[in-house]
């Protein structure tokens, strides 16, 4: 069978104008999303990992190694199978950080930009191979396809214009479909339809060889019963060690391979479905390994002239079927087409992130995303154009499993790097950086260096040592082991520095670890705009951080230190998807810098809460039953009925309790991780005053809030921070002492007045005597003369001493009110004792006249004193008569109330101020003019009615339509 | 993480049955795709021990 170029060249033309049209129409939207977003979609689109070594070579492999090739397939197999557990890990700091790369993920990780550099350069050394691989089998397969029409030397050459034609279609389309910043659908479509392609082709050719070479199962087992040497083969190789090396480079490979990070990482699929690749895609490997082996059985029953790496090629070929052969064809080409785009692909972001962009300088004036797309397409092409000299360089010397085994052997060189990202955090960036270097330098020297130069031995120290892929097993295990010896010895036995130890902390999140809190030096969203403006420039700054902001659902206003650590994290995350991780940092480090000499050992005490909130589903057992107690913790705290609130040593507040948000009326979310001088007035000057003094205790500090006074006593003690530094944490009790004080002021006045009274009692005594003296020599006077000035004199005398009596007979029974007897009392008429204080009340005729209503009832019986009860009555009237107006109405009303009675005595006076309301039943205090009262009326009527167990109280305005008069109520308890 | 218990049964688990399941895979006298069985229903597994955890997965995340 044979085919002429012309139609090759123009299936293949064909093909990938298909593959490239499917990309199109889907960046076009024309193909539906349920189809785009579809998880068969993704996984198939996973299937890139099959490269046309999947395709070809392993049935090489299967001829080599027998069961062992399925190694291939089982060790990736295995990793996708485990996703939730090995992979999820960096699926979600893929997705967080926005990592783009596996050397990105690196530098992340490892704080290096050297690293970065030197994984970049390690991964364009082994995957040169990898990509040369794809172009020979594309090149080889055509070979074999016009090999009768041509020539050997012209084959050659137009293998050679066809593998070129192919990289300059294949660049285009990469350039076009995978150059941009966004979700690359089109790219992900189209993949997903080589895959497809791929996976139809290999088991069109699977059931070619079994029901079409040999007839069926039966048929199957019948020729392997006659030639049962092809059995032995599948067996044999598999005890030995080399099928155990091959499974540990296959598994690295599923996550060290640039292009698989590509694809299950940074496009997204993984991210949302983790779980569905957990069994799709070993299913999709399950399918493409299943044919191997009748593939590879057929070819040698059909004694297919050709490699065994080419027998998917050459059984329909040489079976007689032109459109499976067609088909076996297009399947390579696919499998070559995928690989190579997406290697490339990642290739070129590494190149971009860790090589140019730090070398050049990008002009923050000018667009910077057209700059970035423009570089990209230069380097994608640059990437083509050296896999194809690479490939030339080569002269298809090797077969494509020795391609493939150089390139996955130097690959594995970052498996131990890799597996630190979320599994130990100890490990730094020297013995990484040692790592690689050593493990790159064998691999570089036992493989890379034989296959370019041709040598296949070295002398060193007198051995002779064996180079070349036939010892590929050897020097996996040697550059492996080494690399991880140097990596875990140089991690163990150097220091991490503080960058490294936080990027280690957020890279085993999942872990309860201790993030460490460092200190930013900007205050605000707005400032940190403004220094990114410098190397962004304005509007570039401008938009990241918006949509920073946006992404973490901040508000612009932002000034919490703990959210602005986040917002510079997230815009450095943002601007790693844009420039890569090294050009990110570089950028936030110099303008908004971590200030890291403050943070040293201080835990981040919001960001560990804030992921044990995200992460409390996960939990399980002890942990669980750890965060449920922590839970319990935090809540009693928070719900204590005493204001709390614990501040960093760099005065952060790490707690704020809802009795302190609602003693201070700030909010907890407000203030929760923000700084202690960022609180209003006047907490921030009490609290940071008592947080700063030594002083454990802080008794009643005066404040103002809402125009009133308060008093806050405070209470400190300290929380063991870290030892090394003798930094403390304080916890800060604050509590409202302002109703004992008040209370405690009242009391004093109490005491006060109550010494006043015992005082006034003594000298009222001490006065009586003289007073008598001066009253009855004032009456002698009467007596002995006629003379009516001096009988006018004397009048006065008797009545001013008369008035010092009254005052001090006031004082007198007041300071006695206490002593009298209840026992004593006896049932008494209150309407009697009305009139009786009415009658007296009425001798005096300077004062204003007004009419007395005594309205009471006869049978208003209750038992007390009479003459303190007329005392009382005589002090009400007389003040209602003061209050009242010329022939006012006074009324004194009565009536039983169950067991007490109830009198009321209102006058229609302009009634009492409201401030004075409170203040008119203590001693001495009087509206009244000096001379005309003392002060100590009502205070006595008080103290007489609660001899009586009754009660006294004053409403004002008594008429509350006209707002005029006041009304004393007296309720006296019917028995006694 | 918190299944990290399971995971370490498992690979016991793994270590102890191996070599009877891959002496059984690779019996001369059985069928060449005894190995692709074992694979098969190491699949299955997977499907149905995924498939019931969906809903708490779609739970997870509540804030980020």
């Amino acid at each position: 069978m044979n085919f002429e170029l012309y139609q090759i060249a123009l299936i293949s033309i064909g093909y990938l104008l298909l593959v490239f049209g499917i990309a199109h129409i889907t960046e076009r939207g024309w193909i539906p999303d349920s189809v785009v977003h579809h998880p068969v979609t993704h996984v198939l689109s996973l299937g890139i990992f099959a490269s046309a070594w999947a395709f070809y070579g392993v049935v090489d492999l299967a001829f080599q190694f027998g069961y062992g090739a399925l190694a291939y397939y089982l060790g990736t197999g295995a990793l996708f199978l485990f996703a939730p557990v090995v992979l999820a890990p960096l699926v979600e700091l893929t997705r967080r950080y926005q990592v783009r790369s596996l050397a990105d993920l690196l530098v992340f990780r490892y704080h290096s930009l050297g690293a970065g550099a030197l994984v970049t350069l390690c991964m364009l050394l082994g995957i040169l191979p990898l990509l040369a691989l794809q172009l020979q089998a594309v090149g080889d397969t055509l070979h074999i396809l016009i090999r009768s029409e041509s020539s050997h030397s012209a084959g050659i050459t137009a293998k050679e214009i066809m593998a070129l034609g192919y990289c300059g279609i294949l660049a285009l389309f990469t350039i076009l479909f995978g150059s941009n910043r966004e979700e690359h659908k089109g790219l992900i479509t189209a993949m997903a339809f080589e895959s497809l392609v791929k996976v139809i082709a290999l088991l069109a050719i699977g059931l070619l060889a079994l029901y079409g070479v040999f007839d069926g199962f039966a048929g199957l087992e019948l020729w392997l019963d006659r030639y049962p040497e092809n059995l032995e083969l599948l067996h044999t190789p598999i005890k030995g060690a080399s099928s155990h090396t091959l499974l540990l480079i296959f598994i690295a490979t599923a996550i060290s391979m640039p292009h698989i990070y590509h694809m299950g990482m940074t496009q997204n699929p993984m991210v949302n479905m983790t779980r569905t690749i957990t069994w799709a895609f070993p299913l999709f490997l399950l399918l493409m390994a299943l044919p191997i082996f009748p593939i590879l059985w057929a070819g040698f029953a059909l004694d297919v002239p050709l490699p065994a790496q080419y027998f998917t090629l050459g059984v329909p070929m040489f079976f007689g079927s032109k459109s499976l052969t067609i088909l076996a064809f297009i399947g390579g080409l696919s499998a070559a087409t995928g690989a190579m785009v997406v290697i490339i692909l990642s290739l070129t972001t590494m190149i971009l992130n860790h090589w140019l962009l730090p070398a050049l300088r990008l002009k923050p004036q000018r667009n910077i995303f057209s700059q970035l797309l423009w570089l990209r397409r230069a380097v994608i092409a640059t990437m083509f154009l050296g896999a194809y000299l690479f490939y030339r360089s080569l002269n298809n010397d090797y077969s494509l499993t020795h391609l493939a085994l150089l390139a996955f052997i130097e690959t594995l060189q970052f498996l131990p790097g890799i597996a630190a990202i979320a599994y130990w955090a100890r490990g730094n960036r020297r013995g990484l950086i040692a790592g690689i270097m050593a493990g790159t330098v064998i691999w570089a020297i036992g493989l890379l260096m034989p296959v370019m130069t041709g040598t296949d031995q070295l002398q060193l120290f007198g051995y002779m040592i064996p180079l070349g892929v036939e010892q590929w097993h050897n020097v996996a295990l040697i550059s492996l082991g080494i690399n991880t010896l140097l990596f875990v010895g140089i991690s163990v036995y150097t220091p991490q520095s503080e960058d490294e130890l936080y990027s280690a902390e957020l890279c085993t999140e999942d872990e309860i670890s201790h993030p460490v809190r460092q200190a930013l030096d900007v205050h605000s969203a707005a400032e940190i705009t403004q220094r990114l403006s410098e190397p962004l420039g304005s509007a570039t700054a401008e938009k990241e951080v918006d949509l920073a902001l946006n992404n973490l659902n901040l508000s612009v206003n932002e000034r919490r230190p703990y959210a602005l650590r986040r917002l510079r994290d997230q815009i450095e995350a943002n601007l790693s998807g844009l420039v890569g991780i090294h050009v990110a940092s570089g950028i936030m480090d110099k303008h908004v810098p971590f200030r890291l000499a403050e943070t040293r050992g201080t835990i981040d005490i919001n960001l560990i809460e804030n992921r044990l909130g995200q992460y409390r589903t996960h939990l399980t057992g002890m942990a669980a039953d750890l965060n449920n107690l922590r839970l319990h913790h935090r809540k009693t705290l928070q719900e204590l009925p005493m204001a709390i609130c614990s501040l960093g040593h760099d005065q952060e507040i790490l707690m704020w309790n809802s009795a302190m948000a609602k003693l201070t009326g700030i909010d907890s979310i407000e203030v929760t991780g923000s700084h202690l001088t960022a609180l209003a007035e006047p907490w921030q000057e009490l609290i940071s005053n008592f947080s700063d003094s030594d002083c454990d205790r802080l008794p009643k500090q005066p404040i103002q809030l809402n125009a009133r006074s308060h008093w806050i006593s405070l209470h400190k003690a300290s929380i063991e921070g870290h030892l090394a530094t003798g930094d403390q944490d304080q916890v800060l009790l604050l509590e409202d002492v302002t109703e004992t004080q008040l209370l405690e002021e009242e009391l004093l006045h109490s005491e006060r007045l109550a010494t006043v009274g015992r005082l006034s009692a003594g000298v009222a005594h001490e006065i009586g005597n003289p007073v008598t003296g001066i009253a009855c020599l004032a009456q002698n006077l009467q007596y002995d003369t006629d003379n009516p000035e001096v009988l006018e004199t004397a009048k006065q005398i008797l009545s001013q001493t008369d008035r010092v009596s009254r005052i001090v007979h006031s004082l007198v029974s007041f300071s006695h009110s206490g002593q009298h007897k209840q026992q004593e009392f006896e049932l008494i008429s209150l309407q009697a004792c009305a009139a009786e204080a009415v009658n007296l009340l009425s001798l005096q005729k300077e004062k204003t006249h007004v009419i007395y209503d005594n309205l009471l009832e006869e049978s208003l019986i209750a038992p007390g004193d009479s003459q303190r009860l007329i005392q009382v009555f005589i002090n009400l009237l007389s003040n209602a008569r003061d209050a009242s107006p010329e022939q006012g109405r006074i009324t004194i009303d009565g009536f039983i109330d169950e067991d007490k009675v109830i009198i009321e005595i209102s006058d229609e006076g302009p009634g009492i101020a409201k401030e004075h309301l409170e203040k008119i039943l203590e001693p001495f205090f009087t509206t009244k003019e000096p001379g005309e009262g003392t002060g100590l009326g009502l205070a006595m009527v008080y103290s007489i009615i609660e001899d009586h167990s009754g009660e006294l109280s004053v409403d004002s305005p008594a008429d509350v339509k006209r707002g005029i008069g006041a009304r004393f109520t007296i309720e006296l308890p019917r028995e006694i | 993480m918190n299944n990290q218990r399971l995971i370490i049964l498992l690979l016991l688990g793994a270590y102890v049955f191996s070599p009877t399941i891959l002496t059984w895979m690779i019996n001369p006298d059985g069928a060449w795709y005894r190995p692709f069985i074992v694979w098969a229903i190491v699949i299955l597994i997977a499907f149905f021990t995924q498939g019931r955890d969906k809903p708490v997965d779609s739970n997870k995340n509540p804030n980020v």
